[in-house]
Formats: structure tokens, C-alpha cells, sequence
């Protein structure tokens, strides 16, 4: 199945492929607690406390299946975030259930940040967020190799300069 | 961008400024946990020794989070940019383009002004999202700063950004607003009427009188539900009502002027060249009237509240003709009047594309009414179900563009654009269209919004 998008996927500057990891950390930790915190009626349960034998068994059943629906889809979740530089404008797509391409021309850039969370300083990566002076119109890129990031902001700071509206 | 400026840090008081809720917070933990103790009893003997280690403990560890943060918070200045660096764990890296900053306010909140700290807000754009904050500096230098970052900015290329000096003063009243032509204005039985056939005031009232009738026919205490339903309608109610009351709306050369109030008059005006976008809005009731309300994102305007800056609280197709002549001279196309009527009801004339059947399981409501139309200078696009809006946005004032499809939307070939602006909340929505010509809009608006 081709999907309909403005520009073709394969254009597109994908993320690092070991952001995936740090999706996956991310995933496990989340996912970790709230199955821990799912399976308090059941430890209640054994301790003698009276808990509905329903909860015990329904909630951490609920987060598992939830959990490993998310897993699935985690992986292509990373392959669908990129980036495209323009002559004009960046471009970011993301999203496999709600694809999106968010389109910012140089000339509308107000300021440009570069972000990175301890688990992304792990594997050497960062994030990059493009801001203007909508409140919706912010392109974020995930997953970029720290050095690559820090290039790309550059380029993003002379192109906004350059092509200024 | 010059390298002979340095990096420079906040004046090291600052985390406490940030942090001093968590000193107040473990003094208030040790206070609680030792309530059953005299006075006397706190301070002898062993527990003397242990109270002061664990404090010294508890002041080494918060001191070292605090010198960390103001280690990790550095500034510089160049002569284009400002950046900020802040953040120990989660580093951020900040820049904002000293042309485009709009405004800089220095604030001091409370325990700032203990210390005579100052804290410098950059308002890059009037979004809440864009603003860069420089916390703490002293006071002196906080001013010092501001005057030089506005120095720099003055003396950059000139731009419709240059509002920093703040030439006109939107309360200052102009010589004579009598003499000015005027383009609408709103009787006071039509605002009232307005006002109540709006959704809102109709479920409320019906709420209201059903709360009433249980009350009557026996139920007890059902009273006591109608006073805060009747306090947040009365103050909704009273908004609306001082933001309609005697409106007028008047041209002028640089655009239009408006004054409104019930308890006290107030003027702004509105310089066509600020408007970012507008949006012709069509309640479900107002419809069986033909009456609209016009709303625009401006720049420059300080909003207290989220809505939208209300240009015609209510008026008819006419009035939105005169106020749309002038705020947006220029729809780019030669018959301007019919193209409005069709952008503002339903109906694909002139052009307009709509969303193909496919849409009528996703919006049973609203699919006959979505649509776009792009002009030369505009693209206007309509969506909405009990309340109908068409909104126009200008290709030069597009900030960014977000081509979107949802899972029910792949599923049925279509795809949705947002066009977002600066200002406000409006924005350009393409809601439910072919996928096809919605990713061919995106690629044909890309060329078109950064044309000079």
C-alpha cells in the first residue's frame, strides 16, 4: 500500500536507528510501573486482604496486552520519524497510525532548541525542536546523532538568516 | 554571528529564587514529624546532634542541586542572536533571533524582589510557547541587558516586527473617532438576542429551569446547584455582554478602530498590516438569522484571556463585508462579495473544493460544508458542524504547515491540512479532504507561502 503524502517517505532523513533503544527503555520503564502498580490487588490478595479476584486478575492482564499492542507498532514508530531539508522550509514527518508531515519555512524560524535527555545522552543523541510564532507550528526531530544535531542547528540558524521573511 | 562575547551566568542567587518552596517544604516535613515536642525538647541532648546533621545532610544535598543548576545556566549575547543554556540533567540550548524578538518584560515575582532579582522575558511572538526566559539577573543588569538587546534590535533591518518601541499606544484615543466612517455597529436588542440564542446560554437557562421545576415539585437541596451553574453563566454572560455593548467598529487609514464596554469604554485599534488571520464564525441558531461574529489573530495585542480577539461581536453578511474590506483589502479575486457569500455559507461556487462522500461517516454534520478555497493572496477554509466558521489566511502569514491523516482517514483516502498563525488561536484547517489533493495542496502552498 503506497500512502498518499505530500512528499514521498523515502525523501526523508530517518532517525538514528538507536533511537529505537532508547524508545524501547523508555517503553519498558513506563510499562514496568504501571504493570507493578496493576498487580497490588493481586499481592493484597495472597497477603489475605479481601480485593475483588476480578481486579487481581483483569488490571495486570489490561496493561500487558496494552503494553505489547504498543511494542508492536514501536519499531515502525521509529522508522516513520525523518527529516527533509528544503531550498525553502524543513520539513518532519512522524506517526504511523496519525501520519503527519509539518512543513516550517527558514524564513518563519524564531528560535531553534537543541534538547537531550539523559537516556538519549547514552547513545549519543539528541533532540531538536523548531519553534515559531505559531502555537502549533513546532517541528520536532528526534533521534539525531548528537554531532549531526548540532550541524543541523547551525544550518537551520544561517538558512532562518538567510531566507528571512 | 560574532565570537567575541562570552558566555556569562545568572547571579548565583537564582535556583534559590526557583527553589526556595523546597527548603520551606523539608522544614515544614521536620516540623510536622516532631509536633509532639516542646520547644525545649527539639534542641537537647542527642537529638540536638542528629537534628543538625540531618539538616547540614539536608542543606549540602539541595545546595549541590542548586549550585548545579546555576552552573549548567549560562547566557550570551551576539549581535544577532541571545542564546541560553540551562538544564543539568535534561540540557537545553536556546537561541532567539534578536530581530524577531517582539518585546522584553522584566518580571519579579515575589521572592525575586526580596533578593532585587530580575527575571528577562523575551517575547519572541505573543504565543505563550515561544517565550525565552532569562532568570535570575540583578536587577541593575537586567535593565542594562534589556536596553542593549533593544538597541541591537533597533538598529538591525527594519521589519513589521518593530513594535518594540511601542510608537502607538492602542488605548491612547485618536483625535476625533466621531468623524471617523464608521462600519458596524451593534444595537443592544440584537446583542441580547445574539446572546441568547447561543448554545450555551440555551442548555444553561433549560438547566437553570429544570433545577427549578425539581425544586418546586419537592426535591430538596436541588437549590443549592443553580447558584454556581448561575455564577458561571453570569460571568460568561457579563463578558460577552461588556465585550458587545455599544460596539463600534470605525475605518481608518491603517486599518480599523473599535470601541466597546459597558462599564467603561475601551478603544483598541487594529492595523490591517498585524492581522494574521481571520475567522467568520456562524452559531447553529445565529444561522437562522444570518448573523456572524468576526474574530482575528493580531499581533501585538495582549490577550488576558484564550479567545480570540473580537472584531463584530454579531452583525450581518454586509457588516463582514465592510470589516473583511478592510482588514483584508485583498482576497485575490475579482469578485470579492460573491466569493465571501459562499465562503461564509455552504456551497462549492467559485471553486470552492469539498469533501467527497467518503467524509459523511466521519462528519454526518459537517461534510457538506467543508471546504477550501485557495486565491492568490488567501487560502480560506471551512469546517465546523453546530457552529459553521470559515477562516482566511493569508500565504504570507503562514507560520508552518501540518499535513495530517488519521487511521479512519487513510482508511477512507483522506487527509487533513492545518495552516497555523501567529496571534492566536485560529488557524486554516482543510478538514476531510482527498488525500490526493490535500498532499497536492501541501506541495503547491509550500511554493506559495514562502513567495516574496
Amino acid at each position: 500500500m503506497t500512502a498518499t503524502t505530500p512528499w514521498s517517505p523515502n525523501s526523508f532523513t530517518p532517525a538514528h536507528p538507536s533511537y529505537f533503544k532508547v524508545k524501547l527503555t523508555t517503553w519498558a520503564i513506563t510499562w514496568g510501573v504501571i504493570l507493578l502498580v496493576t498487580l497490588i490487588p493481586g499481592v493484597l490478595l495472597l497477603a489475605g486482604v479481601s480485593t475483588p479476584l476480578w481486579l487481581a486478575i483483569a488490571a495486570p492482564v489490561l496493561a500487558l496486552v496494552i503494553a505489547l499492542l504498543i511494542l508492536r507498532i514501536l519499531r515502525r514508530q521509529v522508522l516513520a520519524l525523518g527529516y527533509l531539508e528544503r531550498e525553502e522550509d524543513f520539513i518532519v514527518r512522524s506517526g504511523v497510525m496519525w501520519r503527519k508531515q509539518v512543513v516550517i519555512p527558514y524564513g518563519r524560524m524564531q528560535y531553534v532548541e537543541v534538547n537531550s535527555g539523559p537516556l538519549e545522552r547514552r547513545f549519543g543523541l539528541c533532540q531538536l525542536t523548531l519553534n515559531t510564532a505559531g502555537a502549533g507550528a513546532t517541528a520536532h526531530v528526534y533521534g539525531l546523532p548528537a554531532e549531526q544535531g548540532q550541524a543541523l542547528r547551525e544550518r537551520l540558524v544561517s538558512a532562518g538568516e538567510e531566507k528571512m521573511l | 554571528m560574532s565570537n567575541n562575547d562570552t558566555w556569562q551566568r545568572v547571579h548565583p542567587a537564582s535556583p534559590f529564587v526557583h527553589g526556595w518552596l523546597a527548603i520551606v517544604g523539608l522544614l515544614y516535613i521536620y516540623w510536622q514529624n516532631t509536633d509532639e515536642l516542646s520547644f525545649a525538647e527539639r534542641f537537647a541532648g542527642d537529638r540536638l546532634l542528629w537534628t543538625l546533621g540531618l539538616a547540614g545532610a539536608a542543606l549540602l544535598v539541595v545546595l549541590a542541586f542548586y549550585f548545579l543548576s546555576w552552573y549548567f545556566t549560562r547566557y550570551k549575547l551576539t549581535e544577532s542572536h541571545v542564546y541560553v543554556n540551562s538544564g543539568t540533567l535534561f540540557r537545553s540550548q536556546k537561541q532567539a533571533r534578536i530581530d524577531k524578538v517582539q518585546g522584553i518584560d522584566i518580571a519579579q515575582p515575589l521572592v525575586a524582589r526580596l533578593l532585587g532579582l530580575a527575571e528577562l522575558r523575551f517575547d519572541v511572538a505573543d504565543s505563550s510557547e515561544s517565550v525565552l526566559r532569562l532568570a535570575f539577573l540583578s536587577k541593575a543588569d537586567a535593565h542594562a541587558l534589556r536596553q542593549l538587546i533593544l538597541e541591537r534590535a533597533n538598529s538591525g533591518t527594519p521589519s513589521e516586527a518593530r513594535v518594540l518601541t511601542d510608537p502607538a499606544d492602542p488605548n491612547q484615543a485618536d483625535p476625533n473617532p466621531a468623524t471617523l466612517p464608521l462600519m458596524a455597529k451593534v444595537p443592544i436588542g440584537r446583542l441580547l438576542a445574539s446572546l441568547f440564542l447561543q448554545l450555551p446560554i440555551v442548555i444553561g437557562t433549560l438547566a437553570c429551569l429544570t433545577m427549578v421545576i425539581l425544586w418546586l415539585t419537592g426535591v430538596q437541596g436541588i437549590i443549592a446547584g443553580v447558584l454556581p451553574v448561575l455564577l458561571s453563566f453570569g460571568s460568561w454572560f457579563y463578558k460577552q455582554l461588556n465585550q458587545g455593548w455599544n460596539y463600534t467598529a470605525s475605518a481608518m487609514d491603517t486599518g480599523m478602530r473599535i470601541s466597546y464596554g459597558l462599564a467603561d469604554t475601551r478603544q483598541h485599534s487594529i492595523p490591517a498590516g498585524r492581522v494574521q488571520a481571520i475567522c467568520v464564525t456562524a452559531p447553529l441558531l445565529w444561522r437562522l438569522v444570518g448573523w456572524y461574529k468576526v474574530e482575528v489573530n493580531v499581533l501585538g495585542t495582549k490577550n488576558d484571556d484564550a479567545d480570540n480577539f473580537q472584531v463584530l461581536p454579531v452583525g450581518d453578511f454586509e457588516s463582514v463585508t465592510r470589516i473583511m474590506g478592510i482588514l483584508l483589502p485583498d482576497l485575490g479575486v475579482i469578485n470579492q462579495r460573491e466569493v465571501l457569500a459562499t465562503a461564509v455559507s455552504t456551497g462549492y461556487e467559485h471553486g470552492f473544493i469539498g469533501s467527497p462522500s467518503r467524509a459523511k461517516s466521519l462528519s454526518p454534520g459537517a461534510w457538506k460544508h467543508q471546504g477550501f478555497l485557495v486565491t492568490d493572496t488567501t487560502v480560506i477554509s471551512r469546517y465546523g458542524w453546530l457552529a459553521r466558521t470559515a477562516t482566511f489566511v493569508p500565504h504570507s502569514r503562514v507560520q508552518g504547515m501540518e499535513f495530517s491523516q488519521g487511521p479512519w482517514e487513510q482508511k477512507r483516502k483522506l487527509a487533513g491540512v492545518r495552516l497555523f498563525c501567529a496571534g492566536g488561536n485560529i488557524i486554516g484547517h482543510l478538514h476531510q479532504v482527498d488525500a490526493q489533493i490535500a498532499a497536492e495542496f501541501t506541495l503547491a502552498q509550500a511554493t506559495r507561502q514562502v513567495e516574496r
